[in-house]
């Protein structure tokens, strides 16, 4: 009889390692490789060995810090938001059931059902200055006095975009907790009831303990794909006006793509994974934490 | 047994000849070429493009065209990738900065060697020469594709402007602004482009250049001229003539429906608009026309070219179908009233056109004015491996002028700053 502790079956692994360090593995060697080199596509002579060249090119570079900056506010204003408004919608709709309900359930989840590209373009058509509905409606409703170019003003064209992201995002907090709502054992709520425990009580005390470990996991999960966001920005703002909107994504699209600049591409890719790197332990360690109390 | 032999015969006989006939004098010698192309990844040109092609393969049997689409955006991208991988197409559609960076990777075929001194003499002045790149010819004009400032005369009219006499000055053009925003609040007053990005620059470049600047030279972007544009353009936005951020694309839909009342776009509105609205040329002329920049301070108005190239690269195996193709695309009159004039709405890049429906379809206002007095103004572009750097930064201070209060110095310096001296 064979064991899964025989060492040969170890090595079955192989080939399924051997794929993940081809597709993960040598595309981020790579990048940590060029980065430490001047190189351009457009230049057919060998990349330069520059040693550190492009991080201190990048220290001094005040779009890397402006797009950083952008990409903090981004993600954390998405997430948090996203996260109470999902979370406060799931637990109001918990206990309504019914046709009725199932349909809002079904209305508030679709937002999640449209891609990205089209959420883009639809905000970017709400939010025109001429025309658009958002402005339509705030003037009916007098709240302005003149049309707002909603993204082309620097003070709010980042707030315009987050708030369609928000719009995009909510759904999946939504399901999140709907999902870990209907997992929590009915034994501890009936206990909660005949305990006497009130609703704020429940909520806080039995419900939001329930909901810790799926909030920290679709947390991270979200602060990664809103990290990676691109093509929201790039559709409504292309990172504009000025750089008002311009994330790490855009910035180092910008450079890859359009300059041709792949050494302080890489250099600028490898500072964002390393963001990430950090964030995502911050999260692991939270759950860990968690799991040893 | 006899009978089965002569019918195996008679089977192999009936191969050989259908091979022979199917496959023979003609796959032999055909070459496919592959050309990429963001005119079949369009609607509006697809149509055009292939029944141009289509035309080209029946009167060249021996060659095939294997059209790759691709976005307009995604071209110098590809393109460069694939370069790098050598792995590039025979031929390519390209525009702007994007044929001469691709120049500067050395994967181009120079086709001086194809077009001689008696051919290129056939060409429109000024067709080719901004093409050429030191001795090299980078590339084929294959269309011309100019700006000017197109007008709406009935919104002139409704602000008791003269639609026979559109301004001539930049100063004139901030008097007609006025007027009309005053007489009718809601329309655009002047269309032009403020996104980030390439092709924007190239849009902004001309009237940079009528203010008298020039960014790109030593301390030019933050020079006196440079701050001028910019005052201009934040003055211009505050007082509600323009609509920042979107694409040029965008305000043709609106001048059609006499939302917009200045255009800065190029030479293909005219096509845009009638059928848009589904106008007459006869109407299109008596509600549309178009000048060329009116001059600013620095006494001059410029115009730039938004055409296509065609270009050949170096690694082809049949360069010389390559070049028949490009040479078809470029001056065969069929080709150009099917797709240059009929789809693209462009000029074509030859000095004339013997077959008269044809000249007939060139002869217009509209291409006259572009013809006679916009495209001598074409101003040079800077293009180069720093331009997509330079529209970058330029253009993000061109949104920040138009959409913020930082002072115009200030965001001078800091174009300067960042394209460096």
């Amino acid at each position: 009889m064979l064991s899964l502790s025989k060492p040969f079956l170890h090595w079955m692994v192989l080939p399924t390692l051997l794929v993940l360090l081809a597709i993960i593995g040598y595309p981020v060697v790579s990048t940590v490789y060029l980065s430490f080199f001047g190189y351009n596509l457009l230049d057919f002579t060998p990349p330069e060995y520059l040693g550190l060249g492009n991080f201190k090119d990048m220290a001094n570079d005040r779009i890397f810090w402006i797009s950083l900056k952008n990409t903090l506010y981004y993600t954390g204003g998405t997430v948090l938001v996203s996260m109470l408004i999902g979370t406060a919608v799931a637990l109001l709709l918990e206990n309504l059931k019914g046709p009725v309900w199932s349909c809002v359930r079904a209305f508030v989840v679709s937002p999640w059902a449209v891609p990205f590209v089209v959420v883009a373009f639809l905000f970017r058509f709400m939010y025109m200055q001429n025309g658009g509905i958002v402005n339509d409606i705030l003037l009916d409703l007098g709240v302005i006095t003149n049309p707002v170019s909603w993204l082309n003003r620097a003070d709010i064209s980042l707030g315009a975009i987050i708030v369609a992201n928000i719009w995009a995002t909510t759904p999946f907090f939504f399901l999140l907790v709907s999902s870990a709502l209907s997992g929590i054992p009915d034994a501890v709520l009936e206990s909660a009831r005949v305990d006497r425990a009130g609703l704020w009580s429940t909520i806080f005390h039995i419900k939001l303990p329930f909901l810790r470990n799926p909030l920290v996991v679709g947390s991270l999960l979200m602060v990664i794909s809103n990290f990676n966001d691109f093509a929201k920005v790039w559709v409504m703002t292309q990172g504009g006006p000025g750089y008002a909107t311009t994330t790490l994504v855009v910035y180092v699209y910008r450079m890859a793509f359009e300059r041709f600049e792949i050494g302080y591409a890489s250099a600028l890719g490898l500072i964002w994974l390393l963001l990430l790197l950090l964030v995502s332990v911050f999260y692991i360690r939270l759950l860990w934490n968690r799991q040893n109390d | 047994m006899g009978k089965r032999m002569d019918f195996r015969k008679r089977l192999a006989s009936a191969a050989m000849v259908a091979f022979v006939g199917l496959s023979g004098p003609v796959h032999a010698e055909q070459v496919t070429l592959t050309f990429a192309n963001w005119a079949t990844a369009e609607g509006a040109t697809r149509d055009g493009m292939e029944k141009v092609i289509s035309a080209f393969e029946a009167e060249n049997p021996d060659i095939k065209i294997e059209s790759e689409s691709i976005a307009f955006a995604e071209m110098a991208r590809q393109l460069v990738l694939r370069l790098r991988s050598g792995n590039p197409p025979d031929i390519a559609q390209v525009a702007g900065n994007d044929t001469f960076a691709l120049a500067l990777t050395k994967g181009l075929e120079p086709l001086q060697g194809y077009a001689d001194a008696e051919f290129l003499g056939t060409l429109t002045p000024g067709a080719y020469e901004p093409l050429m790149m030191g001795e090299d010819l980078i590339a084929f004009p294959w269309n011309q594709a100019p700006a000017g400032l197109w007008y709406n005369k009935k919104l002139m009219a409704d602000a008791g402007l003269d639609p026979e006499n559109p301004p001539k000055t930049i100063d004139e053009l901030n008097s007609a602004m006025a007027a009309i925003k005053e007489a009718n609040p809601q329309v655009i007053v002047l269309g032009i482009d403020t996104t980030n990005r390439a092709f924007a620059l190239q849009s902004n470049w001309p009237w940079i250049r009528a203010f008298g600047a020039d960014p790109v030279a030593e301390g030019g972007a933050e020079g006196d001229e440079m701050q001028a544009y910019l005052g201009w353009l934040r003055d211009i936005s505050e007082k509600g003539y323009v609509d920042p951020g979107r694409k040029i694309g965008e305000f043709r839909p609106l001048f059609a429906q006499d939302q917009v009342a200045f255009l800065w776009d190029q030479v293909l509105v005219q096509g845009v608009i009638q059928s848009t609205n589904g106008m007459s040329a006869e109407e299109f002329n008596q509600n549309y026309g178009v000048i060329p920049m009116p001059t600013g301070p620095g006494g001059k108005g410029y115009s730039f070219d938004g055409g296509h190239q065609l270009v050949m690269f170096g690694d082809s195996e049949h360069k010389e179908a390559a070049w028949k193709f490009m040479e078809y695309l470029g001056t065969n009159e069929a080709a150009i009233r099917t797709y240059t004039i009929e789809t693209n709405r462009s000029i074509p890049p030859v000095k004339s056109i013997e077959d008269p429906a044809v000249a007939e379809l060139l002869d217009t206002p509209v291409i006259e004015t572009f013809k006679n007095d916009i495209i001598p103004t074409i101003s040079p572009m800077p293009f180069g491996p720093e331009f997509a750097e330079y529209a970058t930064v330029i253009m993000a201070g061109i949104q920040e002028a138009v959409t913020s209060d930082r002072p115009v110095a200030d965001i001078a310096a800091e174009i300067q700053n960042q394209i460096g001296n």
